[in-house]
Parts: structure tokens; sequence; C-alpha cells
């Protein structure tokens, strides 16, 4: 079957294995064809050879996490993110993957009113322990959220979609902080309703080119936009490739993760006393494998907790992966239990993540999970250093 | 099957449904239906190790926890006459791992666990499936590594460093694997528990552990080990220097170890593959430079400079065009990630590679590479060198897109050519990635009839029933009668 993947892309990979620990899938199942490397022998097998597509095959593409940890670990800078993303694209299309249950399900994220009210229902009925454990929902949903308002006209904060309606707090502190540094935003709220990465993992990449032709369309083509989600940020920046366009292409490159733009006017932010508190630093995925700017966390956080750890694992996955931690719930908690001994280990106070997938994930672990810039907002609100 | 055994057998911890296959049944039933695959997809991706070769389908797949397991394997593949192949993580160069006619694989994959440190005996007990670098970094906070670090350390594991008496950059002063192994457990093709080698000084009769690491499976399947732990390096200097050509890096290596300095490392990488390293690990290497050297010394603080300054001397004697000092650990990390996968990076150039593992006296580098080259323009085909300069073992990697019609042929006859050239120079087939089924061929030049009749004895003495990775290491001829049924593959496959 032809998988449209790109023939030179796919010959890439010389199946040298150096991506294999860098998987978190191999790496809690120590089976090939949960790895990389067997990922894409897979796919040219099907794509080449005509191998049938039979249910370890789909198996195999289906229990990917997605987090493109093995894209930072390959000398040949196989783009396997892309060529998984085709394969899903095109085996969704042939009805292979992604059942219309799933679709339908990806649909209320591109409409705000409809995931609000949604969201809304979930949280009371969560009030009265209606919510199944398995959607590994951790804290408390807010009934009502207030709304965000513009704090000036320099950039955009993107809020997005499930984010929004679960973790709107994150946005305000993110506004707050930026604001501190003498940086005015403009929240995206319906200009912006979601960034399609959900629907990219899924095979549902033409409804991401929707998305993305929506958000640049109403976007001021001036102004940077600034993301407070690690896998919304990485899709937004992905839009270049994903439509091919010179337009989409500019526009991607004025996508900036929050602390990567904060890194570069962290001066710019008050002298407060520092939290009085032992941070350890979980990289999401999408922030270090994919926008590789991770660092930037560390720079912005540092000055205002007591200290920073880091975590002796590479930066692997923590299972999160989107609707991944739903889908497959199993490798999600082994690929989890890896992170939590990891974090164990450095007995932080708190973990810091940019990403409210991970953050949703862990914390249904019991992992005190905050996101930097609540951080940050909660640092500056003690007010200046005595 | 009756409705009633289909529901039975679908309870957790029932018996598994019967496949029809009794050899897969009673593999089912001694670990765990989950833990044997045999589907097309899983047999497809074992077929093949990171070699060029691929081996075909193998049998059903076992995944074992525990020596018992293993034990119960090989006596289940005895009984219906199948072979056993082991594997590790697949990272093999000469095809080890690769199943010829359909035996049994075990992949210890889940059996990686640190079983216990005994810093009284200065050991580590290990199960094979460990990962090289992991073993590595749990020792490190008590001041301990494991020596061995192949270029693959990241991903390959212990076991497959056994199999293989894999070396790396480092072995050039700490010695390969069989100098890091105090005590092994195995498990023959009988399904025999045996323990090789022990933790006195001087263990009781033959070294049967020294003979058992390097022998890539064909004597049975090491289950449990002991690896001597290596104090970590008080001080270490590593530098970088360029220069014009391959043959004023490899003179310098001569001279260096002429001068009776014994460094921890020395590698040489050509111009090309500098290039495709550079561009992956931005390290600063020189990509104008012909050629490079990493050199490290190790050892008390005091002292190290000296030994580091005559190695920077002895380079510019040798026309050295600029000699760097990684200045700090994060700069020395960088140098060595770019060393250590220069192997994947040649897919920036084209996609597949072939590579030569052989080993020549250090006082002929210089000509053997120069000969290298000169074979490469003869069959048009790219090589690029990187290689253990120390220890003058040559990694001449050819480059090759294996949809180009014919590239086979041209690159099979220049490795040759470069076997040959090796050989002639004194040198051996393999330096560390085993003789597989890549090297087998050419045993024969390299050992007499007699030699090679009495390495089958020994085989035969641990294996009698050829059941243990056959069809490989020792030449068609010279190997158990049985198994000639076993090439189920043309005898030259090459891509």
């Amino acid at each position: 079957m032809d998988l449209k993947l790109d023939a030179d892309d796919l010959n890439t990979c010389v199946q040298c294995g150096l991506c294999l620990p860098h998987c978190p899938t191999f790496r809690v199942t120590g089976d090939e064809a949960k790895s990389p490397r067997g990922r894409i022998h897979l796919m040219r097998e099907v794509q080449n050879n005509d191998a049938p597509l039979t249910d370890e095959v789909i198996d195999s593409f289906e229990t990917c996490v997605q987090c493109r940890g093995c894209e930072p670990a390959c000398p040949s800078n196989v783009p396997y993110g892309h060529l998984m993303e085709q394969a899903r694209e095109t085996l969704a299309d042939a009805g292979e993957m992604t059942p219309t249950w799933q679709r339908l399900a990806f649909k209320p994220l591109a409409n705000p009113t409809m995931l609000q009210a949604g969201s809304s229902a979930l949280a009371v009925a969560q009030r009265f322990k209606l919510v199944p454990k398995r959607l590994g929902i951790s804290e408390e949903l807010p009934i009502r959220r207030k709304p965000l308002t513009p704090t000036g006209n320099d950039v955009y904060f993107f809020t997005g979609c499930v984010m929004d309606a679960w973790q709107r707090d994150v946005h305000a502190a993110g506004m707050r902080v930026l604001e501190a540094a003498g940086i005015g935003s403009i929240p995206t709220n319906e200009l912006a309703p979601c960034c399609g990465a959900l629907h990219a993992h899924a095979g549902m990449a033409e409804d991401t080119r929707n998305l993305a032709g929506t958000m640049m369309a109403n976007l001021d083509p001036d102004k940077p936009i600034l993301v407070d989600s690690a896998g919304c940020g990485a899709a937004m920046k992905d839009y270049g490739h994903l439509l091919g366009t010179d337009e989409a292409k500019a526009f991607s490159a004025r996508v900036f993760d929050i602390q990567e733009y904060l890194a570069d006017h962290v001066d710019s932010l008050p002298e407060v006393e520092p939290l009085d508190l032992r941070v350890a630093v979980q990289d999401p995925c999408h922030l270090r494998h994919v926008q590789r700017v991770h660092q930037a966390t560390r720079t912005v956080l540092a000055p205002f907790v007591r200290e920073l750890v880091e975590l002796d694992d590479d930066g692997l996955c923590c299972g999160a992966g989107g609707a991944y931690s739903v889908l497959q719930p199993e490798l999600a908690g082994d690929i989890r239990d890896r992170k939590v001994a990891a974090i164990d280990r450095v007995t932080p106070d708190a973990v810091a993540s940019a990403n409210p997938g991970c953050s949703m994930h862990l914390g249904a672990a019991g992992v005190p999970t905050i996101h930097p810039m609540e951080l940050v907002a909660q640092a500056l609100d003690r007010g200046p250093k005595r | 099957m009756s409705l009633i055994e289909r529901l039975r057998s679908t309870l957790p911890g029932g018996p598994p449904a019967p496949s029809g296959d009794p050899l897969l049944d009673e593999l089912r039933v001694a670990l765990s239906p989950d833990r044997v695959k045999v589907d097309g997809a899983q047999r497809s991706l074992l077929g093949k190790d990171a070699s060029v070769f691929d081996g075909g389908n193998s049998g059903p797949i076992c995944y074992p926890t525990s020596t018992d397991e293993v034990a119960a394997i090989m006596r289940i593949a005895e009984a219906h006459g199948r072979a056993v192949v082991p594997r590790g993580a697949g990272t093999g160069l000469a095809g080890g791992a690769i199943p010829l006619g359909g035996p049994v694989v075990i992949a210890v994959t889940k059996m990686n666990k640190i079983l216990e440190i005994d810093e009284e005996n200065g050991v580590a007990w290990v199960e094979p499936g460990v990962i090289n670098l992991d073993l590595t970094r749990h020792l490190q906070p008590l001041g301990y590594h494991f020596a061995p670090d192949p270029s693959s350390q990241q991903v390959c594991t212990i076991g497959g460093n056994v199999a293989n008496n894999s070396g790396g950059p480092h072995c050039l002063a700490y010695g390969v694997t069989n100098a890091h192994v105090a005590a092994l457990e195995i498990v023959t093709a009988e399904g025999e528990i045996v323990m090789l080698g022990g933790l006195d000084a001087e263990p009781d009769g033959y070294d049967l552990r020294g003979v058992f690491v390097g022998s890539e499976g064909t004597l049975g399947i090491t289950t449990k080990i002991a690896v001597t732990l290596t104090r970590n390096r008080p001080a270490v200097r590593t530098l970088l220097l360029s220069f014009e050509s391959t043959r004023d890096a490899a003179n310098t290596v001569s001279g260096v170890v002429a001068a009776g300095i014994v460094p921890a490392a020395m590698e040489v990488m050509d111009q090309r593959i500098t290039q495709a390293v550079e561009n992956y690990v931005n390290a600063g290497y020189p990509t104008d430079a012909g050629a490079v050297l990493l050199a490290e010394v190790d050892g008390p603080e005091a002292g190290i400079d000296i030994d580091a300054e005559r190695i920077r001397d002895i380079g510019l004697e040798n026309n050295a065009t600029d000699v760097r000092f990684a200045q700090d650990d994060a700069e020395r990390a960088a140098l060595w990630k770019g060393r250590k996968t220069a192997f994947g990076a040649v897919a920036q150039i084209a996609p597949d590679y072939y590579l030569h593992d052989t080993v020549v006296p250090r006082s002929k580098l210089a000509d053997v590479l120069d000969e290298i080259y000169a074979i490469a323009d003869r069959h048009d085909v790219l090589v690029m060198n990187v290689f253990h300069a120390g220890d003058g073992n040559l990694h001449p990697l050819l480059i090759f897109d294996g949809r180009e019609p014919g590239v086979l042929d041209r690159i099979h006859a220049a490795g040759g050519d470069i076997i040959t050239a090796s050989l002639d120079a004194g040198g051996v087939l393999s330096g560390e990635h085993g003789i597989g089924v890549e090297k087998q061929k050419y045993m024969d030049r390299l050992f007499t009839d007699d030699d090679l009749d009495h390495q089958n004895r020994l085989r035969r003495a641990f294996d009698p029933v050829c059941r243990a990775n056959p069809g490989k290491v020792l030449p068609m001829g010279h190997s158990c009668a049985d198994i000639q049924h076993l090439r189920s593959v043309p005898a030259e496959v090459w891509g």
C-alpha cells in the first residue's frame, strides 16, 4: 500500500538503532515493533514491498506517542515525526486508523462555545464523581472561567482549546508575567480556537490545515504569537511544513514558546524574593525534542525559585502524548512510571512542566506539577525583594 | 476449538489457545502467550540487525525474563530440532544476530535488571539486556563505570558486548570486554545452566569464561554477567588535532605510541566523515581539515598535562595544522558525541553503508589507508574512514545507495580488496564487530584448515547438538555438519 511517504525521507534511516533507548515505548517493552527503527522498517515494508497491513503493523503505528524523542538522537536527521504523521493521515483516510468515534471526539476542539459548555458539564459531573478515572483528569475543572482581557498590543497570547477550558489560570499567569516584563498581550480567544495538534497526531491533517488557515487569516501578520503549551507551539511552528506556503512559513517564524520569548526579556522582570522551593524541570517532549528551546525554561525560572534540579532520564517522554494517555492507557502508565521514578530520585518540592497534557498526566499519578509561568507569577505576586 | 476453550483462553492466567504448532504452544506455556511472538511484522523486524545482511524470517520470537525461562526455551527448541539465535539491541554490524533458517529467537531486552553492585569484589552482576550506558550511569554516583564504550554504547546491551567481545575508543588503555568480565552464567543449547569463571582472582581450571566471551552466541547464551567495576578517571585531557591528510594523522598515532605514551583513546576521522558528523553535532570539528585526530589522556592530575603536550608536539612534528584542547566537560562530550554517532551520520550522504572492521599493525596504518582510498577509486565507490587509530582498528565505510543498479557488486568487490590489503599487511579480519555471517568466507585466509577444525571441535564441546546460532562465525565445511541446510538465503546477500 502506498503510504504516501516521501521516498527520500524514508531512505534516510540506516537502521543503526541509536534511537532505541530514546523511545519511550521501546524502553518499557523492549519490543522492536515499538521502536522508531522498527516502525520505519514497517513503513518501508508496507510502502515499498507491499507487506500486508496486519493488526500488528497498525498497533506498531498506533502505539507511537509521537514524542519525537528519537529525532535529536538520530545522527542522520530522519524526519520521523513527519513520516509518522503522514503514515497516520494515509491510514486514517483509508479507514485503517482513527475510527469515526475518535474523529467525532476531536471535532468540538475547534468550537469554543461547544467545548466550554461541554467542559463545564464535565466539571459538574466531576463534583458528583461521575468522571471515570481512566480519562486521567487530575485536577478539579473550573465550572466557570474568568474571561481574559488584553493587557496591551505587543504580542498575541495563544489561548487554544482544552487548555483554555481547563487551565485558563495558566494563561492568566503567563499574561501577568509578560505584563511585568513590560510586554502587553492580546489573548487570541475565538480568533484562534485550536491549533490542530491533536488532529494532526490522529491523522486528521486536513482539519489541522483548516484550523491553521483560520488562525492565519484572523491574526495580524506583524505580531509575534506566544504559546504556553509546548504541544500547541510545536504544531504551530510546523504550519510552514504542513501547508507549504510562504505565508504559513512566515507565520510559523512568528510563533514562540512563552519561555523562549521571555528568556530574551528576563532582565526586564523585577527582582523578587525567590519561592522557597526545590523545583524539578520536566521538559515536555515537544518543547525539548521538537521546538528544542527547553533551556529557556531554566533561564526564566532560575531567578524565581530557590533551586532548580534536572532529571536524569535524557528527557524521555512522560507518556501523556495529547490523547495518547486515553487511547493507550496501559503503555502510557508504564512510561509514566519511569518518569515518576526519575522525579522521585531528585526529591523535588514541585515539578515544572510547560505543557498541559504532561501536567495532567503526571498529576494523575500524584506528582505536584505546575506550569513554570505560574511559579514565576507566584513569585512576582510576593512583591519586590526585601 | 470449542467455544468453552476459546473463552477460557481469553481469561487472564488461563491456558493459551492452541495454535496448531506444538513448538509455539510449548513456548507459550513456558513463558506467557504475550512474550512469544510469531506475527509477520515481528519476524520481519527481527530478520535484521544494524548490518546490511537480511537473514530472512525468524521462527517464534521469545522475550524471556529469567534464566529458567531461557533454559526452557533451549530445551523446547532442541526437542523440536530448531536452532536458537540470541539478540540484544540488534546493533551488530556483522549479522551475528540475524536468523538463518527460521530459528527460535531469544530477545533479551526484557532481562534488563542490574542485579547487584558488589563493591567488595569489584563487580556488578547484571542481566544481559542491560544497556551499556545505563550501567555506566548507574555506577557513576558510586565512582565507577563499565570501561568498554562501543560507539553504540547508548543502545547496545552488555549481553551483546560479551557475545562480540566489544571494544570502543577507550579500550586502547583499558582493554576490551574480555578484560572486564569476571564471571558468566550461561545456558547451553541443551538447556544446561553453567557458571563460567568466578570472582576469585585465579579461578580453577581452564578459562572457559575467556572462551565464551566473543563466541557470538555459538556456544550458548549468557543470562547473568559479573562485570568488573572500573574507577572513574581523576583527570582527563582531550585534544583535537587537524591535519591535511589521513597519512599525517596516522603517523602521529604511531609516533605517540612509539614515544611510550598510553593514551586513553586515539581516534581518527577523515574529511568526509568529519563533515557529516559536524553537520549533526555542531561541536566545532574543522570541516576543511583532511583528517582529525581525537586523542585523550587520563590519570592523576599530576603529569597528565605533560602527556597531553607531548601528543600536541608529536602532532605538530607530523604537520598538524591546528591543535585544540577541550576546555570543559561539555566540549569534551560534544566531541565524543560526534565520534560516536559517525556511522549513523552517513545517511546524510547516502542511505546505505557497508562497514569493515579489519585491524592492521599500527606501523602499516598510513600505507593501508592509502591503499583503501585507491581501492575505492578503482571500484568507483565512495569510502569514508573513521577508526580506532590507537590499536590499528580500521572502520572504512563504503557509502552507497542500494537502489542504484549494480552498486552492490562494486561494494562487494571493493570490500574483498580491503580485506585482502589488510591481511597482506599482517592484519586480522575483525577488531570488535565479530565475524557473524559477514566475514566467514574470509576465515580461511586467516586460518588453516587445521585451525578451523580445532575451533569447530571447541564449539562442539559446548554445543554437541549444533543448535546455538548455527551458520555464523565458522565457515561452511568447518562447522557443524547438520546445519548446511540452514543457508536458506543466497550465500552472498549484501543488501
